[in-house]
C-alpha cells in the first residue's frame, strides 16, 4: 500500500477554505490541473455515493465516488472508481483544520493506493507534487501569500 | 464544560518540536509558567499514568498525570489531579502533524475542564493565553535561538 501525505498553510480562515473546497464538483474552479467537473446522475455534489466524472488539463478522465463529507470536521474524503493512472483502492482524505494563531488554515491531503511496485515513487511524486501540493499552490495564491 | 483550542505553526521540522515537548518532566525547561518538575515515585516521564508535580513561578503546585504518549503520532494528553485554582476535569492533548510544504510544525493544543459560576471568563483567558500561547511563545523562541546558534556554527 502506497502513501501519500502532503500538508501546507493557507492564508485564510478555515471557514472560507472550506467553502472554496467542500464543493465535490468544484475542483475546476479553484485546482489549476482540472478542466472541466460534472456529478453523473444529476445528484447533489454533497450526496454521499455520488459520482464526479472529470477532466484534467491534459487529457485524462477520472471518475471519483464521495465517500465521506463533513461540515463540522471539514473533511472530504472520495475514492478513485476509473482513472488512466493505474492505481488500485485509492482512497484520499481533503482536511482543514483552524490555526487559531493568525486565523489561518492548516491543510492536510493524504491518498493510500496499490500500484505496480516499480511505479509507485513515481505515482507518489506526481500525486503528492502535482495534484496535492499544486491544489494547495493554487489556494495559497487565492487567498493571498502568507505572511511568515 | 468548556473547551479551548489554540493552534500555530513553529517554524521547525516536527522532530525538533517534538524533541522538546516529548519530556513530560521537562516543562521547566520550556515553559515560562512553571518553576520545576519532578515525576513521582521515581517513575519514567514517558511511563502512561506517571505523576508530575509542577511548582509554578507564582509558588503554587499542581500534580498531573500522563494519559497518552505517542511518538509515532507525535501526541500526548493529560490530567490534572490537584491544583489550588478552580479548574476541574481538566483534560489537556497536544498533537503534532508535520507541514510538509517548508518542513515546518503544525501544533494543536486542546483543553477541556470545569470551573465555578463567575470564573469561566478568567480561566480561559488563563488557559488560553497563560498556558497554550505562551508555550507557543517559548517553544518558538527557544527553537529560533537554537538554529541561530547552529546557524553561526
Amino acid at each position: 500500500m502506497a502513501r501519500v501525505y502532503v500538508s501546507s498553510v493557507i492564508n485564510g480562515r478555515s471557514d472560507r477554505v472550506w467553502a472554496r473546497v467542500r464543493d465535490f464538483n468544484g475542483l475546476p474552479s479553484w485546482h489549476p490541473g482540472i478542466a472541466e467537473s460534472r456529478i453523473e446522475n444529476s445528484e447533489p455534489a454533497d450526496k454521499i455515493g455520488c459520482v464526479r466524472d472529470f477532466r484534467l488539463r491534459n487529457g485524462d478522465r477520472i471518475r471519483e465516488k464521495l465517500l465521506g463529507l463533513s461540515d463540522f470536521d471539514l473533511f472530504c474524503t472520495y475514492a478513485i472508481l476509473e482513472s488512466p493512472m493505474g492505481v488500485e483502492n485509492y482512497v484520499a482524505t481533503l482536511r482543514l483544520t483552524p490555526i487559531t494563531d493568525g486565523d489561518r488554515t492548516f491543510a492536510e491531503w493524504t491518498a493510500e493506493f496499490d500500484c505496480a511496485p516499480e511505479r509507485e515513487a513515481e505515482l507518489v511524486a506526481s500525486i503528492g507534487n502535482g495534484v496535492f501540493q499544486g491544489g494547495f499552490d493554487a489556494l495559497k495564491r487565492q487567498f493571498g501569500g502568507e505572511s511568515r | 464544560m468548556i473547551r479551548i483550542v489554540r493552534s500555530t505553526v513553529i517554524d521547525a521540522p516536527t522532530d525538533q518540536v517534538w524533541a522538546v515537548l516529548r519530556d513530560f518532566n521537562g516543562f521547566d525547561r520550556w515553559h515560562p509558567a512553571v518553576a520545576r518538575s519532578a515525576i513521582e515515585r521515581g517513575q519514567g516521564s514517558d511511563q502512561l499514568g506517571c505523576v508530575r508535580r509542577l511548582v509554578l513561578r507564582d509558588g503554587s503546585e499542581v500534580r498531573e498525570r500522563l494519559l497518552t504518549l505517542s511518538n509515532l503520532e507525535q501526541t500526548f494528553s493529560y490530567c490534572l489531579l490537584e491544583t489550588p485554582i478552580p479548574l476541574f476535569n481538566y483534560v489537556a492533548h497536544v498533537r503534532l502533524a508535520p507541514v510538509t510544504d517548508g518542513d515546518r510544525t503544525f501544533w494543536e493544543w486542546r483543553g477541556s475542564f470545569s470551573t465555578r459560576k463567575g470564573e469561566e471568563a478568567e480561566m480561559t483567558r488563563l488557559v488560553g493565553e497563560d498556558i497554550f500561547e505562551a508555550g507557543f511563545a517559548a517553544v518558538r523562541a527557544r527553537l529560533a535561538a537554537t538554529s541561530g546558534l547552529e546557524g553561526r556554527a
